[in-house]
């Protein structure tokens, strides 16, 4: 007798199920596209540090940050040059340039925060004082609803 | 690294008061219930993303928010091995005493040392700003109360090893 | 500036409460499976009948002022209508209930009469609003479900004045406009800026917020052609379909769960900070004014309040060696825990004079819409639109 119906994992085949891609609306670039932008950004991020342009290295890469799913290298990509930026930043510029920052990039900043300190045994750049000392200062300006936005947005970076 | 700990536990306090807005919801998976969505799991609307808070990598807080429920999971500082067995032996103490506890879970979460869960029944009968305080006081007396163990435990040791080895001369 | 009045109903929350016509009497529901109604006498509320019908918490009440009938809806999947009669035994005036058969399979979670109290719609957990009306034939009250395209617990819906339109946020992320039109109770309404030749069950539209959140409360403006809602992300947001379109605010506080519309270009919004506050805006842009809580240290919100109370302590430790033992029990604010309601109380709807505000902390207060003391700052943007 076939019995491989009882192996079937029936939740898969529920129609009425929500799938974490439903919750957000996904880019509408294409991954590759993705990809080709933050490898660009990155290049750009690092043009700017050399020239110590801290604040244009920040909204270069806090803009149309990647994000949702497939998009994992640039993902990793970003991640790297948000924290070459965050480790070369002096401790007193930090208020001012939190301070310029829209509501939607100190948003993006606040998740890449996170991320960074999630990944802070895997990734080498993080640093704990920094990303913590950022996180101070962002919540300063930005306020704990910047803390609530990071954690409802399903637009994981 | 004392320098950090504020910045830790004040960004610890930030996210914790952001996590704890939370609201009466039934359960939409089986009628006539209410339990703690961070621990039921079935609907993913209803769960937020989760976040951790890290001074380096031994000391991390794991905060999973959904909208009835958190769940907060501590990783303890544990420099060498003796350190290692104390915090297994203090939070096995207070786990054990979960209930009295009320916050407390049972089972810390894979990866974590001790973990609380704050459910909105909680919220509504404990003020919430001092739940946060509460927390926060905690990881603090924990790490302090763990120093504290194993500078007894070590003068305890020297004790006992001078007056054994004096009666060899 | 009028100081608002506090009356501390219980301990525990309140979960729901809705006011008569003349204001003079209300019915509240303390966290239980039962729901009182309690008369002003003076000084303050009493409870004057006991409704228990219910197995489970009652989640929301709504009174119809005109046909003084009142609804409550709970966890337990019902919904009863209360009506006052005499009791045939005693002669006495009370309440009683009918049963009404929503054919859902979920929680309950938040009830409202139309305009014209023909017809009463219930939010619930089986991913449905049951929209009800009365069958005079079998007198009994029938529903009809709304279901399509709805994927999460419903937590709040409005009806527009035209009886016939009904906003809905879910927790889906979604706030949306259905048409509730039931065929033998409503005339065919005219074309609105949501749509005209509606039949029931149509999705007007929907909207959600960028950054996603759970939408907590919706509201149409006076004239019905803006819908405001809340949601989790702490935003509010703005609907103008024949205009601009979604129009967001987002908030450095905490996020709100609750809201009411003071007049065309105003509303009062409320939730997990603790004190109401009030935005002003139009088609051109919203913006928030300040709040109605003018308590002492009240304008910095709650959770900046122990940011700062941390901040100190720390230093203080660090440069002292010591704790400060300067812990405030109490929150700044007149309400001590979330609040979860804001009624229109007083005035047109066009004009609001005051509003009523339940939370958590078991407080009914009474403010006065207009007294706002202004707060800078908290929209992360200084200044705003002046009407």
């Amino acid at each position: 007798m076939d019995t491989a119906f009882r192996k079937i994992n029936v939740d898969l085949f529920d129609e009425e199920a929500l799938l974490p891609s439903e919750l957000y609306d996904p880019d509408p670039r294409a991954a590759a596209q993705v990809l080709a932008d933050t490898r660009e950004k990155s290049g750009a991020v690092r043009g700017s540090l050399s020239r110590g342009d801290i604040a244009g290295a920040l909204e270069v890469v806090l803009d149309q940050a990647p994000y949702g799913e497939g998009v994992d290298e640039a993902k990793a990509l970003n991640l790297s040059s948000v924290l070459l930026i965050l480790n070369s930043t002096k401790t007193s510029d930090i208020p001012s340039l939190v301070k310029h920052l829209t509501q939607q990039q100190q948003d993006t900043l606040m998740k890449y925060l996170y991320k960074g300190m999630a990944q802070q045994g895997d990734h080498a750049d993080v640093n704990g004082s920094v990303m913590l000392g950022w996180h101070e200062r962002l919540t300063e300006v930005a306020g704990i609803g910047c803390i609530v936005r990071v954690m409802t947005d399903r637009r994981t970076v | 690294m004392a320098n950090t700990l504020r910045p830790y536990l004040a960004a610890v306090r930030s996210t914790l008061t952001a996590a704890m807005t939370l609201e009466n919801f039934a359960s939409q998976v089986v009628e006539r219930h209410n339990k703690p969505e961070v621990e039921a799991a079935q609907s993913i609307e209803v769960l937020l993303n989760p976040l951790v808070i890290s001074r380096n990598e031994n000391e991390q807080v794991l905060i999973e928010p959904s909208i009835n429920s958190i769940r907060l999971s501590i990783k303890i500082k544990q420099a060498d091995d003796i350190e290692r067995i104390l915090c297994h032996m203090f939070t096995r103490f207070m786990t054990g005493r979960a209930e009295s506890f009320i916050i407390l879970r049972r089972k810390p979460v894979k990866g974590y040392d001790i973990s609380f869960l704050v459910t909105n029944f909680h919220s509504e009968t404990m003020l919430k700003h001092k739940l946060v305080d509460f927390i926060i006081q905690f990881m603090e007396d924990v790490d302090k109360e763990i120093s504290e163990m194993k500078l007894s435990l070590n003068a305890r040791a020297r004790i006992v090893a001078e007056s054994y080895l004096t009666t060899f001369g | 500036m009028s100081v608002p009045e506090v009356f501390p109903l219980s301990v525990g929350p309140i979960t729901g409460h809705a006011f008569n016509a003349d204001r003079s009497q209300v019915c509240v529901s303390l966290n239980t499976n039962e729901a009182q109604v309690m008369a002003y006498d003076g000084t303050g509320w009493k409870t004057t009948e006991t409704l228990s019908e219910h197995d489970k918490l009652i989640t929301s009440i709504d009174w119809a002022p005109n046909s003084n009938r009142i609804v409550t809806c709970s966890q337990d999947r019902n919904a009863y209508v209360w009506t006052q009669v005499p009791d045939p035994q005693t002669g006495v005036v009370t309440w009683k209930p009918t049963l009404v058969l929503l054919r859902i399979n979920r929680a309950a979670t938040f009830v409202r009469w139309s305009p014209h109290e023909d017809k009463f719609a219930v939010a619930s957990g089986a991913r449905a609003i049951a929209v009800c009306s009365f069958d005079e034939e079998n007198n009994w009250w029938v529903s009809r479900l709304l279901k399509k395209p709805i994927r999460s617990t419903v937590l709040s819906i409005d009806w527009h004045p035209n009886n016939v339109l009904l906003a809905a946020g879910s927790a889906d992320q979604k706030a949306r406009v259905f048409s509730a039109f039931i065929k033998d109770v409503d005339k065919r309404p005219g074309p609105t800026v949501w749509g005209d030749k509606l039949p029931f069950n149509t999705v007007c539209g929907e909207w959600a917020s960028p950054n996603g959140g759970w939408v907590h409360s919706v509201a149409f403006s006076p004239s019905g052609d803006a819908m405001a809602f809340v949601s989790h992300d702490s935003s509010i947001s703005v609907v103008y379909p024949a205009g601009p379109g979604l129009i967001t605010i987002k908030t450095t506080i905490l996020p709100y769960v609750t809201l009411a519309w003071t007049s065309e270009g105003s509303l009062v919004t409320a939730g997990h900070d603790c004190q109401p506050h009030v935005f002003q805006g139009s088609e051109n842009g919203w913006a928030m004014v300040g709040s109605l809580d003018s308590s002492k240290g009240s304008h910095r919100h709650t959770g900046q309040r122990n940011q700062i109370e941390a901040f100190n302590r720390f230093r203080q430790a660090d440069s002292r060696g010591s704790q400060s033992e300067e812990d405030t029990e109490l929150l700044p604010t007149v309400h001590q825990n979330t609040i979860t309601s804001v009624r229109a109380f007083d005035g047109t709807p066009e004009q609001v004079i005051r509003v009523s505000t339940t939370g958590v902390d078991g407080k009914l207060v009474l403010w006065d819409a207009n007294a706002v003391a202004p707060v800078a700052g908290l929209t992360g943007k200084m200044g705003g639109l002046r009407m």
